[in-house]
């Protein structure tokens, strides 16, 4: 042993040791750090062979984002190609938050120390303190804004920790809606190496403010940006906030609007801070226009003629042959920028007070009135009861049993015949004639026509609301009012009772008369060479139709109840050389204010080569007043047809857009 | 041999010790050292430029008299041409007041003109910016704008005592607010330094450039300043705009602008010293 220890010693001095000779002993531990070395070496091949692509997968999660931001929105036009809705830049001033984290743990630490310093009792938690240092901080940059700019914004806390603590890697918005002098003042005044910087983004645009509100519709935000072939799905995602289309054509094409969102992969350090370039980058791509079918000349025309009225209703004009909707409008309306980029809480409630939000064309069912006499006149000449040379004798009132049913304003028009009827809108002449074609042949009729169901236009949120009724409908809906009665027959000839309607059906139920058809299928997108709709025909002999016809053109004559039209009274002058089809109706309903009227005017032109048909409805607002269509809404229809002429003439419209 | 170890990595081990003091140092020491050591090199730049000044005065003495009467004829036209130019312009400047006196318009922010010499010239890869031999001592204020004959040169980013830093536009630390030459509606463009290798004409990048603005390089468009900013007066040229391409969000357009190559040789500039602020 003692020799042991000296042959240790000796060669303890050398720099290098040998060793003579075999030791069995160590052949224990050769074997002992093969086996350790072997599984090291199998763990290792594990690990690098079986689990490389689970270990990738986690590297990337942890030091990898994703950003994605949305497409801009494709344009909408009218059929001319004049925008309608576009995309509008709008200047925010951001500010980069993860590259003021240094400075928010400055002041934390200063505001921690301060609190220390005074031995204050109440120190806020940790967490408070890192609240208020974010605020702080991100005031501070503010505060830099507001000077330039000359502005007193305040930083909101709670979106601050909220956007702190979910998106991080995106940009805070101090600042949204800069004007241009403002961000070319931040352009020139901002260090360009600051977090906060100005920005741009996309909103919608609206050339002619609340023109067609209700048809184009507006966008609200969404999170819900996706992408497709772009990878990272695993990774965490932070997505720009996107636009959906909420209602109207925004929402009824929405996915062929839509953009296509772009992405960017970025690498980020531990405390998750941006590290630029991007790995992967994907530019976003605007999406596919829209032409929609409206003429914005005659749109502008009756928005400004129903404006005028001063009440709600709607106005509705189809191009006969195609059923491609050239106005659609409901009133009262709202300002679509005001959407851009959010719609005020003021705002909305200021809409929601006036009833602004209703798309009275499509939403908005009444009682057609005596517009509906037209509907009734064509089941009585295919019942075979009514002909054109049916006459009858009004004498003001019409005796059903023991109750008694008014003509207009008890008015007496004697013996009279159809087109006579129709021109002064009989009631007792319809009343006669209706009782004995019967509900069910004006009902079918009515069926025959689409009046009891949707239209099926290219707009969300169509009511399905709309009532044909009949004996089985009044059993099925209206139990308490006992069976159906010959009144309810003589109310429905006329277009009263339990019957509604929309004002798009009734420019569909025209544009059919105007065409000889029972169905027009209306339709918002524009089509250049859109071929004719060809449906069932009516049904009419010539003398039949030649009658209808005549009795219509006559409701626009000197004594028609739509003589305003073509006769220059009230301002409106005569639509010379036009020659028009039309049918005034003044529907009663009780209210709880009481016995409101809507006033309605349906209308066809040119009668020997229709191409336009019209259909308007006019809430009353005032109970007990005389709401009359032939004077209230004939200057709507005046307003569409004379526009719609004077293009025809090539003369262009003059429309300004207020 | 421990010893001799040692020895070997002294150099290291004060290069470390220096670091490590300099990295303790309270930052305002740090700052003072550092404007000491500009202030304190800041002659050796205006001696340098005085020297050339008086390079150049002898390589012109070494010119023959026929050369010098030749070249006194033309400054003398050159002389009488800006004569014409400065009494139109002066005209002008009448008409505008009267015309702003009419509208009762508030008047643009005047400026006082301090022509400064260039005492050093840094126009590579890695800076655009000139020195000039004015500072403090003639009131020249950060941030002011730095104009010559051919538009803007830049903005002053260092003031010391005799000296000033002029950042160039060409450098992508310089970012304005432009528009184009003509434009009636006065949409602001954003106007950046681009990224100018060094030998490499000088170049900016364009933002926001209206979609309407079609630029090529067989048909550039003039970008001049907004006025808008506050900083620049109105109608000063940036340079002119050689492409205009669609940005991704469809928008707007991005675009590249050609500055004046003789950012690259300035000899004389012009600060424009706000009176507001005086």
């Amino acid at each position: 042993m003692a020799t042991n220890d000296v042959n240790l010693a000796d060669r303890s001095g050398n720099l290098v040791e040998s060793y003579k000779g075999y030791d069995p002993r160590i052949i224990l531990f050769y074997f002992l750090i093969f086996a350790l070395l072997l599984t090291l070496a199998i763990g290792l091949g594990y690990q690098q062979l079986s689990k490389t692509n689970e270990y990738a997968v986690a590297e990337k999660r942890q030091n990898q984002r994703r950003i994605l931001v949305p497409g801009p929105r494709g344009y909408i036009y009218d059929r001319e190609g004049r925008l309608l809705v576009g995309n509008r830049a709008r200047f925010s001033v951001r500010l980069l938050l993860d590259e003021i984290r240094p400075e928010i743990l400055r002041e934390f630490r200063l505001i921690r120390n301060n609190y220390r310093a005074v031995n204050d009792k109440d120190i806020p938690t940790s967490r408070e303190i890192w609240r208020i240092a974010r605020v702080s901080v991100v005031q501070r940059y503010l505060d830099e804004v507001n000077r330039i700019l000359l502005r007193q914004e305040k930083v909101n806390s709670g979106e601050l920790d909220r956007h702190f603590n979910r998106e991080l890697l995106l940009p805070f918005t101090l600042i949204d809606d800069l004007e241009p002098t403002e961000y070319a003042r931040l352009l020139e005044r901002l260090p360009v190496n600051s977090p906060a910087s100005v920005y741009t983004f996309s909103t919608r645009y609206y050339p002619y403010g609340s023109a067609a509100a209700h048809t184009l519709g507006y966008v609200g935000t969404t999170d819900d940006v996706t992408i497709e072939d772009f990878p990272g799905d695993e990774l965490r995602t932070f997505k720009m906030k996107g636009t959906m289309g909420r209602d109207g054509i925004e929402k009824q094409y929405d996915a062929v609007l839509q953009g296509e969102a772009g992405g960017m992969i970025f690498r980020v350090d531990p405390s998750g801070n941006r590290i630029n370039p991007p790995i992967q980058q994907v530019f976003p791509r605007q999406g596919s226009n829209v032409t929609l079918s409206l003429d914005i000349d005659l749109q502008l025309a009756a928005e400004q003629a129903l404006t005028y009225t001063e009440m709600a209703g709607a106005a509705v004009a189809l191009e006969v042959a195609t059923g491609e909707v050239l106005v659609l409008v409901s009133k009262p309306d709202y300002d679509l920028s005001q959407f851009a980029p959010r719609l005020s809480h003021a705002a909305a409630a200021d809409m929601t007070e006036r009833g602004a939000w209703m798309n009275r064309a499509t939403q908005g069912t009444y009682l057609p009135g005596s517009s509906f006499k037209i509907l009734t006149t064509l089941a009585g000449f295919r019942s075979g009861i009514l002909t054109p040379e049916s006459r009858a004798v009004c004498n003001g009132v019409y005796v059903l049993g023991r109750a008694t049913f008014d003509c207009h304003d008890r008015h007496a028009h004697g013996d009279i015949g159809l087109e006579t009827a129709i021109e002064r809108s009989c009631n007792v002449f319809f009343y006669e004639y209706g009782r004995e074609i019967g509900v069910d042949a004006i009902a079918s009729e009515a069926r025959r026509f689409h009046l009891d169901r949707p239209t099926g236009i290219d707009l969300p949120n169509e009511t399905h609301a709309m009532v044909i009724p009949d004996p089985a409908w009044k059993r099925r809906e209206r139990p308490d009012d006992g069976p159906w009665s010959g009144g309810n027959t003589l109310h429905l000839a006329i277009g009263q009772g339990y019957l509604t309607v929309t004002p798009l059906q009734m420019a569909a139920f025209t544009a059919s008369v105007a065409r000889g058809e029972v169905w027009t299928q209306p339709t918002l997108l524009h089509q250049p060479g859109r071929p004719a709709q060809r449906t069932e025909p009516i049904g009419l002999t010539p003398a039949q139709r030649e009658a209808l016809l005549n009795g219509m053109e006559r409701v626009t004559g000197p004594h028609g109840t739509a003589r305003i039209l073509q006769s220059g009274l009230r301002g409106l002058p005569p639509l010379t050389g036009l020659r028009i089809a039309a049918k005034t109706g003044t529907a009663q309903k009780y209210s709880p204010k009481g016995m409101i009227n809507f006033a309605w005017l349906i209308a066809f032109a040119p009668v020997e080569n229709p191409q336009i048909a019209i259909a308007v409805a006019i809430e009353g607002d005032v109970p007990g007043e005389e709401t009359g269509g032939g004077l209230y809404a004939s200057p709507v229809v005046h307003a569409i047809l004379k526009t719609w002429l004077e293009k025809r003439k090539g003369s262009p419209a003059r429309i300004t857009t207020g | 041999m421990p010893f001799k170890r040692f020895d070997q990595a002294r150099p290291f081990v004060t290069l470390g010790v220096a670091v490590a003091a300099w990295a303790i140092l309270p930052g305002a020491l740090k700052s003072f050292t550092r404007a000491t050591f500009f202030e304190l090199t800041a002659p050796i730049s205006i001696v340098a430029s005085h020297v050339g000044d008086l390079q150049e005065y002898w390589a012109l003495r070494l010119h023959s008299k026929h050369e010098l009467i030749r070249a006194g004829t033309e400054l003398a036209r050159l002389n009488a041409s800006y004569q014409v130019a400065v009494q139109q312009t002066n005209e002008l400047r009448a008409e505008i007041d009267r015309l702003e006196s009419l509208l009762r318009l508030p008047s643009f922010t005047q400026y006082r003109y301090e022509h400064a010499r260039v005492a050093r010239r840094d126009f590579s890869g890695w800076w655009q910016r000139i020195v000039i031999r004015k500072g403090r001592n003639y009131g020249i204020p950060l941030g002011a704008p730095v104009i010559f004959s051919g538009g803007v040169v830049g903005r002053v980013t260092e003031v010391h005592a005799a000296t000033s830093v002029v950042e160039l536009i060409s450098s992508p630390n310089v970012r304005l607010a432009g528009v184009v030459e003509g434009d009636v509606l006065g949409r602001p463009i954003s106007f950046q330094g681009g990224v100018n290798p060094t030998f490499a004409p000088p170049t900016g990048i364009v933002e926001f450039v209206p979609l309407d603005v079609i630029a090529s390089p067989t048909s550039t468009k003039r970008l001049v300043t907004s006025g808008l900013g506050g900083v620049f007066p109105p109608g000063l040229t940036l340079g002119t705009i050689t492409v205009a391409r669609i940005a991704s969000d469809g928008l707007f357009k991005t675009g590249e602008v050609k500055l004046d190559e003789r950012l690259g040789s300035l000899t004389e500039v012009t600060v424009l010293v706000p009176l507001a602020t005086e």
